[in-house]
């Protein structure tokens, strides 16, 4: 720990308030329920097939509800918790620049949520492949969690920036999630093209079609996206004005 | 020297003692939000030692600490600490420490993780050793090995202010470091920023309460609404506090039998009887009332029931400064 301090302070910090609070046990829970209905479907399949069911579960549960909530609660409290108490000055008045204080509190939170995401994903992969008829099953997990990982990087970016430019970051994001990301961008197709559901989307279904550039191509605008959020963020922190 | 040069040189910095050199100034800053102004047009110098920020609550003082730490940027004028920038000038923070007013610390660390934690930060070469340095300056060497989300409030001080001092700042910012403290705290602190002061470091303290400033600092910045009212020597400031007319109230069986005595002292201005057993006295000498005022009603064998000051708060006190400055 005492290495980890030295290495990446500000990570280690970040790291520590996630742990230490209830952040990283909620976010953890909430990335594990696809689990609880991989275990119903275990119980119960209905003679289903194992594969969609999987599928189902990852894109109708995971990327449009569950991911980006798992990605909010951190990525808002990262500097939400510091402004909220007013802890921020720890970190700011030190001789350290804003790039690093940002990607820090970055690093931290896609950390806790890929860890999270990853150990859902696993452990609702491992549950659903003991059921019958299980082709297809273990294929998807690379896929799954390579898109998780690429929404993580993106949505952190973005939810970060947003904690740091008004004050009820963790609501806004709720509203963004179940109104663009949940229901708009399930039926209308100009929310679709932008929302991050359907990149990973992207991504997720190219990598099972082994199509390394077309995974590469729904990456990349995300990968812009992500940058501009990060700028946008360690601009705001250095105008940033603590009263 | 011409008349142009001597218009042309830099007025000397209010708080500043002739010939000294500043470590902190601030010329005609001000700060406000839409249209509240928090901070007026405020000049002053702070050399080495303590000085005293002293002021009511809401006068601005936090803020204008906050400005001094860079937390805040000033709406208008400029703001420099050992002859640099300090908004946006992350390097300067080598050489300033900050305990700030809030209460709040990360609360999943334990008292030494926190001060550990700011040593690290601040790139000390040797962190441990520095970390174990700070917390034995604050004597919270029992109690660094505990959350500090289960800290008093005096235990809250005395960490922040490890932590502040962690790296062995030359300028030191302290927002009411008293607050909360035991007496035993209170002096321990107290001793402190007095050794720091005389080690020649600047060590800014804000407070609100008039007699502890006395306690701690040399010179003394009073701010009232955001303006500066008085700078300079304690001493200085507190005759000119003690030179003003001051209201008492008086109680006694024989209110004006008392009062018919009272008048005839050179120091009593007015003499109002205020219900049966009390009257409002104005006086200009205070400390000479308090000694005379029991005299005489042991003279006239009138029993004096109460003598108590009636505008003694501290905003009373300040606003006197502020309309004769």
């Amino acid at each position: 720990m005492t290495m980890l301090w030295r290495v990446l302070p500000v990570t280690t910090l970040t790291l520590r308030q996630f742990t230490g609070g209830r952040t990283w046990r909620l976010v953890l829970f909430l990335g594990c329920i696809p689990a609880i209905f991989a275990l119903i479907f275990l119980l119960r399949p209905w003679g289903m097939p194992a594969a969609p069911v999987l599928r189902g579960l990852f894109r109708d549960l995971i990327l449009p509800t569950l991911l980006p909530i798992v990605i909010l609660l951190p990525a808002t409290a990262a500097f939400g918790e510091e402004l909220e108490d007013d802890t921020l000055p720890y970190l700011l008045m030190k001789p350290i620049s804003r790039v690093r204080i940002v990607l820090g509190k970055y690093l931290a939170t896609i950390l806790v949520t890929i860890s999270s995401l990853w150990i859902g994903l696993l452990v609702t992969t491992f549950i659903i492949s003991r059921a019958e008829r299980v082709t297809g099953v273990w294929e998807q997990l690379w896929p799954m969690a390579a898109a998780a990982a690429a929404g993580a990087m993106l949505l952190a970016a973005v939810f970060i920036l947003v904690s740091l430019i008004i004050p009820r970051a963790l609501l806004a994001g709720m509203l963004y999630i179940f109104a663009w990301e949940s229901l708009l961008g399930r039926f209308l197709p100009g929310v679709q093209a932008i929302s991050s559901r359907e990149s990973m989307q992207k991504i997720y279904q190219a990598l099972m079609d082994n199509d390394a550039s077309a995974a590469g191509q729904a990456f990349l605008p995300m990968a812009v996206v992500t940058v501009i959020a990060l700028v946008l963020a360690i601009w705001r922190l250095r105008s940033l004005q603590i009263d | 020297m011409t008349d142009q040069q001597v218009q042309d040189a830099p007025q000397p910095l209010p708080g500043l003692p002739p010939g000294e050199d500043a470590i902190i100034t601030l010329r005609n800053v001000a700060k406000w939000y839409g249209d509240v102004v928090a901070v007026s047009d405020v000049s002053f110098g702070i050399g080495r030692g303590v000085t005293g920020l002293l002021g009511p609550n809401g006068a601005g003082k936090s803020t204008i600490l906050n400005m001094l730490a860079g937390l805040l940027a000033p709406s208008a004028g400029v703001i420099r600490v050992m002859d640099q920038p300090v908004r946006g000038n992350a390097s300067i923070y080598r050489q300033i420490g900050m305990a700030s007013e809030h209460e709040q610390l990360y609360g999943t660390l334990r008292g030494r993780e926190f001060v550990h934690m700011n040593a690290i930060l601040q790139k000390v070469p040797n962190p441990d050793q520095a970390t174990e340095r700070a917390i034995t300056v604050v004597d919270m060497q029992d109690a660094a090995d505990r959350k500090v989300g289960g800290y008093s409030k005096g235990m809250r001080q005395r960490i922040k202010v490890a932590a502040a001092l962690v790296h062995d700042p030359q300028v030191l910012l302290l927002d009411e470091p008293l607050n909360g403290t035991d007496p035993v705290q209170r002096a321990s602190l107290i001793a402190l920023m007095r050794r720091l002061g005389d080690e020649g470091k600047t060590v800014v303290v804000s407070s609100h309460v008039l007699s502890e400033v006395e306690r701690f600092a040399r010179s003394v910045l009073v701010i009232v609404n955001g303006k500066l009212a008085a700078a300079g020597d304690y001493r200085a400031i507190r005759d000119r506090m003690d030179q003003r007319d001051h209201i008492l109230r008086l109680r006694c069986n024989e209110p004006r039998r008392m009062a018919a005595a009272l008048i005839a002292v050179p120091a009593v201005r007015q003499v109002t009887i205020a219900g049966e057993d009390r009257m409002i006295v104005e006086t200009s000498d205070a400390r000479l009332f308090g000694v005379l005022a029991p005299q005489i009603a042991q003279r006239e064998g009138i029993h004096l029931l109460e003598l108590q000051p009636v505008d003694e708060s501290l905003a009373s006190v300040f606003s006197y400064l502020v309309n004769t400055t």
